[in-house]
């Protein structure tokens, strides 16, 4: 696992958003081989969005041949809902950059058939190939999409009852009328995150701090389940000073301290490759993962 | 959202517009506005993203340029050295005459942000008017409604008034189908004090038509009177009505009006302000008492306070619903639902609206930003005298009318940025001495109007109340959209409205604008 702290959320984005940029740019997709972008909603990748928009803006980055697949919706909530996902996407990124509509991918909660819903989105999942980058946030109690504690850890895109934490938290978006919220969303599994072949997770704020403790400095537990990231090969969190609160002091300096040799393993690599000399497949190891 | 914005989708003619768009709440947020250049309609453009699988071909990037609704200016009388209120009425070919005026003025107010090529209905000042605020109404043309609404259909004609519906028939481009709408009268404005005045309003309602209080010397009860019968707008504010009394606030006390008080039957005994008072404090108040006999109140009188003020009686506490968080806050969103406990309140009280005329001539600077503290909410709608809400065919009647009661006085022609100061001709062989927004009657100093343009007046509303200009906008788009219950289709962004658009810099200066769908003027040209 690597694990990268910034000053603030800001920061946070701005480090993420370009990584996301340098990994598509990288993977040079074309129409046949397209990149297939895992994406979360929430506040915390609202920052890296921004930094996406804008290096799409700027003509650094497209997504002409990016698929992306988003982790949840809420189930019965209407698409043009202000507080569906697909809104939330919509506004915060896909209005603002080129990839055409047909290569977004969000579970659609107003189905009739959920469970058919859910079994086709994983298909599709596996038609697209399989997705390259997972970007995920994680909720106060270290949930990564809708899999709230308890969650199985070997879960596949399925119907999720939210837990009353959430639903009483999410209905300051629905006019604090706990009854409008919905109870129920759709959810890809712990399991379909980690299917993707490398897993990026933005974590800012103070209150997201006892979470990530658990998630980094603890074992594995379905009653947090980011924690399973600890068995992907390829992850990475990002987070700000506020999310380490409460960690160690000494996983703060470790991860501090070999930020600098990541980075030059990295830089070298690329170089090596520019040459010709690299690892064919673009992915980059080294004894920190 | 409205079905059609989905229906008329086609996204080879949709546009992108990307900037700051100036949205409903006043609120300025970046983020694109769809709109189809062909059907000259906004899209819904979640919708055409994720059910119809497009975008838009063509994106013009704005930068930190502002979106905006096309400016609304619904009290005009003319511009550019044409007078809607004439009409040519012996001359044969006054209807071609006429209605090629109104184009002219459509075609070139746009560079103020006035996107009313679209002609939304005639807003008739007059002749229901009080003889003491008539301003600059001729006085022989004033009239008392004495069979209430009859004489409003005597006067105005009755398929004028007809029932509305929302923007008349199902046009898909405004142009077209305002040419095609019947002519009516969309406002009135009238001094409720004058009798049958109040009644007419009631059935004004029904139909749709917007009766807006002016030029009136009503009382503090029959301006609330006229609110509770659906007076939903006060003609330029401050102007040609009492002063703020605080004893009888008058017509500007309605913007100071309570919902829970206003809410409840008034006190009989206080609906006439007639002192009670068996003492008289010499020839002041007989003065005035004669002046207004009808309508005594000292807030009458600009010029002398008689040293007797009006009598108000206590409001009966009985009938108060108890006040409560929630009554409050409903009440500031102006959806008033009474509590359970609360008896049943007897008619909707709305504030009104209000139309202020921001030249910093004909209200002070200090004047407007009192206006807008007086309110919980922000409901004003900023007019510059003159708007387009005219239309573009009428009876003849309705010309008769307009050259009968509403003749030849208002100083509207002259509203135009490129005149320049010194004499002009007007009319009956007189002049006016314009000078930089303010317009004077040659050799007195009669204020005969304003020819401020409603763009002056945002960049002035943000400078004189300290407003955003995103507040502002709301002013002269959503607010006087909402008040003529035209928000689906005018003064908003949202799907299925009409694509007028005002593109203006940070600091309220246009750039440019577009009328259904197409760009008609712009700096850069």
């Amino acid at each position: 696992m690597r694990f990268i702290i910034r000053d603030d959320p800001a920061a946070v984005g701005e480090y993420v958003g370009n990584y996301i940029a340098r990994r598509i740019n990288e993977f040079k997709p074309t129409a046949e081989r397209k990149f297939v972008l895992g994406l979360p909603t929430g506040s915390s990748p609202i920052p890296t969005y921004k930094v996406l928009i804008r290096l799409v803006k700027e003509g650094k980055l497209s997504f002409k041949d990016v698929v992306t697949f988003n982790m949840d919706e809420y189930v019965g909530l209407p698409i043009d809902h202000k507080e569906s996902y697909h809104t939330f996407m919509f506004e915060q990124l896909f209005s603002h950059i080129d990839i055409p509509p047909s290569q977004v991918n969000i579970l659609d909660g107003t189905k009739k058939d959920l469970i058919a819903e859910c079994e086709e989105y994983e298909q599709k999942i596996k038609d697209a190939g399989g997705i390259e980058l997972f970007l995920a946030g994680i909720g106060e109690d270290g949930h990564v999409a809708f899999n709230e504690p308890g969650s199985s850890l070997a879960s596949r895109t399925r119907i999720k009852t939210l837990a009353y934490d959430t639903i009483l938290a999410n209905s300051r978006f629905f006019d604090n009328d706990l009854s409008s919220v919905p109870r129920m969303a759709l959810t890809v599994g712990v399991a379909t995150v980690l299917e993707a072949r490398e897993v990026v997770v933005v974590v800012t704020g103070q209150r997201k701090s006892l979470a990530l403790r658990r998630a980094i400095e603890e074992g594995v537990n379905h009653l947090t389940t980011l924690s399973a990231l600890q068995l992907h090969q390829h992850s990475l969190i990002v987070a700000d000073e506020d999310a380490t609160a409460e960690l160690r002091v000494k996983t703060v300096k470790y991860f501090k301290s070999i930020e600098r040799v990541q980075d030059e393993v990295e830089a070298s690599h690329r170089e090596l490759r520019a040459n010709g000399n690299g690892s064919p497949n673009g992915k980059i190891t080294s004894s920190m993962e | 959202m409205n079905p059609r914005a989905l229906r008329l989708a086609l996204p080879a003619n949709h546009v992108v517009l990307a900037g700051l768009l100036a949205l409903e709440d006043g609120s300025l947020v970046r983020r694109d506005l769809w709109f189809d250049k062909e059907k000259g309609l906004i899209v819904d453009a979640q919708k055409t993203f994720y059910e119809l699988g497009q975008r838009p071909s063509t994106t013009i990037d704005l930068s930190d340029d502002i979106v905006s609704p096309g400016f609304l200016d619904i009290q005009i009388n003319g511009a550019y050295g044409f007078d809607f209120s004439i009409f040519p009425q012996d001359d044969a070919n006054a209807g071609k005459e006429y209605d090629s005026g109104l184009r002219m003025v459509a075609s070139r107010i746009v560079e103020t942000g006035v996107t009313s090529a679209t002609l939304l209905g005639w807003h008739a000042e007059g002749p229901f008017l009080h003889h003491a605020k008539r301003g600059a109404h001729m006085p022989g043309y004033l009239l008392d409604a004495p069979d209430g609404f009859e004489t409003f259909e005597t006067i105005y004609g009755a398929s004028a008034l007809k029932h509305q519906t929302e923007l008349g028939n199902k046009g898909v481009n405004g142009v077209a189908h305002a040419r095609r709408s019947p002519p009516f009268v969309r406002m009135i404005t009238v001094a409720p004090e004058i009798a049958g005045v109040i009644p007419a309003i009631e059935e004004l309602f029904k139909r749709g038509v917007v009766c807006s209080i002016g030029h009136s010397i009503a009382s503090s009860d029959t301006s609330l009177k006229a609110v509770q019968s659906g007076a939903r707008l006060i003609t330029h504010l401050f102007n040609a009505m009492p002063q703020l009394h605080h004893r009888d606030p008058s017509i500007i006390g309605l913007l100071g009006a309570s919902p829970i008080l206003a809410n409840q039957k008034t006190n009989p005994d206080n609906n006439n302000n007639k002192p009670k008072s068996q003492f008289t404090y010499g020839d002041n108040t007989k003065k005035a008492q004669e002046t207004n006999s009808e309508f005594a109140s000292e807030a009458f009188s600009d010029v002398t306070t008689p040293p007797q003020t009006p009598i108000i009686h206590p409001v009966t506490r009985g009938a108060v619903p108890p006040f409560n968080r929630t009554l409050s806050n409903a009440s500031i969103k102006g959806k008033f639902t009474p509590s359970v406990a609360a008896p049943p309140p007897i008619k909707l009280f709305k504030k009104p609206y209000y139309g202020i005329i921001v030249d910093g001539c004909h209200s002070h600077a200090h004047s407007v930003r009192v206006s807008t503290s007086l309110l919980l909410i922000s409901i004003f709608a900023v007019e510059a005298l003159g708007d387009l809400v005219g239309i573009y065919r009428t009876s003849s009647r309705m010309y008769s009318y307009y050259r009968r009661f509403n003749p030849t006085f208002s100083a509207m022609p002259m509203l135009d940025p490129h005149l320049e100061d010194g004499l002009h001709d007007w009319r009956d062989n007189r002049r006016l001495i314009k000078e930089g927004v303010k317009l004077y009657i040659e050799g007195t100093d009669t204020l005969a109007g304003s020819v401020v343009t409603l763009d002056i007046c945002v960049r002035n509303f943000v400078q004189f109340t300290g407003c955003t200009l995103g507040e502002a906008l709301k002013c002269v788009t959503y607010n006087p959209a909402a008040c003529l219950g035209i928000e689906n289709r005018k003064g908003t962004l949202r799907a299925g409205a009409d694509a007028d658009l005002v593109i203006l810099d940070s600091d309220g200066y246009i750039k440019g604008t577009w009328v259904g769908g197409e760009e008609v003027w712009s700096t850069a040209k």
